[in-house]
């Protein structure tokens, strides 16, 4: 009995042993690196005299390796190294050339043109030419892909007239198409992408042929994205990226993240930083923090399709009932400025309207607001009667969570009673694409070409209407303002849709964000760009970064 | 014979299981409001395509014929190909799975390790300092979460002592030994934590069965027969306690992995605990399904094997 027991026992401590080694054995082969040995710098050289490796924090994996398919943050801050784009945009919102030098519209604005550099070529030394950008608009209008495929409804055909000229055919003038192109559209190589049978189906996850500052040459999911510079970029100074490579890493957790830059883990956080952490990092000496405005906005939609939202009296009552600076200061810690109400916000200059004006913070304008309109508090409790909403917002988005809760409390001082609903990031989305909510609470990330854009917010069949704009004036100025090409003649009517949005309240701006991002001092030569999406981490300033000296 | 008539009747246990499993995760999935459509649309996109979209992902089907064919690609060993990224699921949990096992292996083998002799010295100390110490470190540890201690272990370890890195799995170019040293490196912070928060499942387990072997008639046949109170406990009442012990590993196994979700995460590891994290996110349905049934898999696995190690390890169990 006794030897027979031992053995079992033997024979279970063997199992286990033999179970760990397995384990342990089963993932020598994932070991990224030992299977190509090819040296290169070390990680840690990071801040030497050759460049040296920037390492940069994101939140995500790439989820699509093909530029005209993929969407993500990670998916663009990666691909936007290799596929360059023909417009950038400078720091007051407008664009600017990158590959393309000269763009513009024929008189009637029904043909279209963009003339781009001569001097840039793919890695494997293929020129980049007029070809390609003809290739890519194209498949992007035949296979309906990703974004682009929407702001390109005027385009019928697209042609490339010389190595650098490509000229479009329109169906009917618009004013956005040429920028929205310009800026949204990577341009792929029609050598590589159009061997594929479909674009849309091409993973493009490996071979990567590029013509950026930087190629993909390595992957390891879940952990990190490696780029190597490449020898030939016109576009940086000298000729090529001053850094030997870039490499992404993917830490899911925004605290995690803050300890690897802060041990020295990483040199750049690609994310935005939640306010509260900005506060914590803004006095550690050793970070660099930069900042940069969003190319959209935080609102709140009242919906006009619910009674009795639809008076602009009790919109109005909810708009001034709310204190804006406050919330600014308070939950964004200042992080945030004012877009006196307007949908033109001040990111953009060469659209923002300068009379515009904040709403007033004034619970007592709400109440004789709603009292002119006929709502009366019965009993005396202080709160009007039938004046209840639910306001829907998504919890995932710790600012809006919390001044959701400021607003509850300040429209209660006005005697309008909001419930909220925090809603799961999904939920949240569907209940807004049904219209079913009250008050909704969130915000726009880029509304950057407001000429075609504000169809999408006003028209009454508009996909993110939520609010249910229906407005025979603003249809009229829509019309004029996407058919005008040139600034000057889009900013009049696109000035007076704004004015009427704030004056009917068909969507509350509560702010612009200011978003921060945190680099370690051992870089300088950053070139920061508006939103989240260009931020420190666009093409032309990952070319430019430099150890510091 | 009845040791294969045990085993069979075992086995379509856990094939039910699993089915009940998959069922379950499929219809779950697609009760989340909200269509995977939505999540990945863009404001620019006309209607048509996300129409288009939904087709794609075969998501416009009615909802049982969507499950009998996931049923029928299942059994062929199929589990789709992702919404969002154009690969097929099997390849991209395969990629994660040897990770989420040497996290989840070396934790419960650190475990088994730190936590048989704590158990033991509880056990033999009953009502002693060191006895009182693992119950309230059980329990606390039990009721620990699993953010709040990876950040605090990362903070310390990671950020104050710089003793091990905040992140990842293993660092870039490193080769040979160099990479096992820096895998080892990356493990220890994420298994630890994984340790401290099970430890006490199997300590106080461990210790209240330990202490009723020891009040067994047989113990005191032993110290009758004059063996020392060591020989005692560890060779007779420590093989019976042990065998409970046993089922909980089979029991916690489905708690470390759902515990791996958020170490991973928090750690930035890249095993399938994230990959679930991020498909929940995203409502990429095959992802989600698949990793639920590989992780379904993996505990109805250990529990089978645990069953039958049991019915060598004591054939009363085979009878019954």
């Amino acid at each position: 009995m006794r030897n027979s027991r031992n053995t079992r026992a033997g024979l279970r401590g063997a199992a286990i042993v033999a179970a760990a080694a397995v384990m342990m054995a089963a993932c020598t082969p994932s070991d990224p690196d030992a299977a190509d040995d090819e040296g290169g710098t070390s990680g840690e050289d990071a801040g030497d005299a050759s460049g040296g490796d920037l390492r940069i924090g994101t939140t995500a994996d790439v989820v699509n390796f093909n530029p005209l398919v993929g969407n993500s943050r990670t998916d663009t801050w990666v691909t936007n190294l290799m596929y360059p784009s023909m417009m950038t945009l400078n720091s007051d919102g407008e664009k600017v050339p990158a590959l393309a030098t000269e763009w513009g519209y024929g008189e009637d604005g029904l043909t279209a043109w963009i003339e781009i550099r001569d001097d840039l070529e793919w890695t494997d030394g293929t020129a980049l030419t007029a070809e390609d950008v003809a290739f890519t608009v194209t498949a992007v209008k035949d296979e309906s892909l990703g974004t682009v495929s929407g702001m390109i409804g005027a385009m019928e055909d697209a042609e490339a007239v010389s190595d650098t000229r490509v000229e479009f055919t329109l169906s009917r003038p618009d004013g956005a198409f040429l920028n929205s192109i310009g800026f949204w559209m990577p341009i792929v190589p029609s050598h590589v992408f159009g061997e594929a049978p479909t674009v849309a189906d091409f993973a493009n996850d490996s071979d990567w042929v590029s013509a950026g500052p930087f190629v993909l040459t390595e992957v390891d999911r879940g952990q990190r994205y490696v780029l190597d510079a490449v020898d030939n970029y016109p576009l940086a100074e000298g000729g090529q990226a001053n850094l030997d490579r870039v490499i992404y890493r993917v830490y899911p957790d925004v605290n995690t993240q803050v300890l690897a830059l802060r041990s020295g883990e990483l040199d750049l956080i690609a994310n935005a930083l939640p306010p509260s952490v900005v506060k914590e990092l803004s006095g550690d000496d050793s970070l660099e923090l930069y900042s940069v405005p969003s190319l959209g906005w935080a609102h709140m939609q009242y919906n006009m399709r619910r009674e009795p939202l639809d008076q602009v009296e009790v919109r109005r009552a909810l708009a001034h009932a709310v204190d804006y600076e406050a919330i600014r200061q308070v939950v964004l810690g200042g992080n945030a400025v004012s877009a006196n109400s307007s949908v033109l916000t001040p990111t953009f200059a060469q659209w923002a309207d300068d009379t515009a004006e904040e709403y007033a913070f004034d619970p007592d304008l709400s109440r004789s607001l709603l009292e002119d309109a006929g709502f009366e508090d019965a009993n005396g409790d202080g709160m009007y009667d039938d004046v209840s909403f639910e306001m829907i917002y998504d919890t995932g988005d710790p600012i809006i969570s919390t001044w959701a809760e400021l607003v509850r409390d300040q429209s209660a001082e006005a005697g309008i009673e909001i419930e909220l609903s925090g809603l799961e990031r999904n939920t949240y989305l569907s209940r807004t694409q049904d219209r079913d909510f009250d008050i909704y609470a969130g915000s726009w990330a880029i509304i950057d070409e407001p000429q075609s854009n504000f169809v999408l917010l006003f028209d009454e069949e508009g996909f993110i209407n939520y609010a249910g704009v229906d407005d025979p004036d603003i249809d009229a100025l829509m019309e004029e303002a996407s058919s005008a090409l040139t600034v000057e003649d889009a900013r009049g009517p696109l000035q007076e849709i704004a004015r009427i949005v704030t004056d009917e309240v068909y969507d509350n701006v509560m702010y612009v964000e200011q978003f921060t991002f945190a680099a370690t001092d051992q870089w300088t030569g950053f070139d920061p760009k508006p939103s989240e999406l260009l931020s420190v981490v666009n093409p032309q300033s990952l070319a430019s970064v430099r150890p510091a000296e | 014979m009845a040791i294969l008539r045990f085993g069979s009747l075992r086995l379509l246990r856990g094939l039910l299981t699993l089915w009940f499993a998959v069922t379950v995760t499929f219809f779950l999935v697609r009760l989340l409001p909200g269509d995977p459509a939505l999540a990945v649309a863009s404001p620019t996109m006309t209607a048509d395509q996300r129409a288009k979209m939904l087709a794609d992902f075969g998501l416009d089907e009615p909802l049982l014929l969507q499950y009998v064919n996931y049923l029928a690609q299942l059994v062929q060993g199929n589990l789709g190909i992702s919404f969002r990224q154009s690969q097929p699921v099997l390849d991209i949990l395969l990629e994660r799975l040897p990770w989420t096992l040497m996290l989840t292996g070396s934790a419960l083998v650190l475990t088994l390790i730190i936590g048989l002799p704590l158990g033991v010295a509880a056990a033999t100390h009953k009502g002693g300092t060191i006895d009182r110490i693992v119950q309230i470190g059980g329990v606390v540890g039990q009721s620990l979460f699993v953010p709040t201690v990876g950040i605090a272990l990362l903070y310390a370890f990671g950020l104050g002592l710089g003793w091990f890195p905040i992140g990842g799995a293993i660092d870039s170019d490193v080769y040979g030994f160099e990479a096992y040293i820096s895998m080892a490196r990356h493990l220890v912070l994420p298994a630890l934590s994984l340790v401290l928060l099970q430890i006490g499942a199997y300590v106080l387990t461990l210790r209240t069965n330990l202490i009723d072997a020891l009040g067994e008639e047989y113990c005191n046949v032993a110290r009758a027969k004059g063996s020392s109170e060591r020989t005692v406990v560890w060779k007779h009442a420590l093989r019976n306690a042990l065998l409970p012990t046993t089922t909980l590993v089979g029991l916690q196994l489905g708690f470390l992995v759902g515990g791996a979700v958020l170490t991973e995460t928090i750690f930035a590891y890249p095993g399938i605990g994230r990959a679930i994290y991020e498909s929940v996110g995203q409502l990429d349905f095959p992802v989600m399904q698949g990793a639920f049934v590989l992780l379904a898999a993996t505990v109805v696995v250990a529990n089978f094997l645990t069953d039958m190690a049991y019915g060598f390890l004591d054939p009363r169990v085979r009878v019954s």
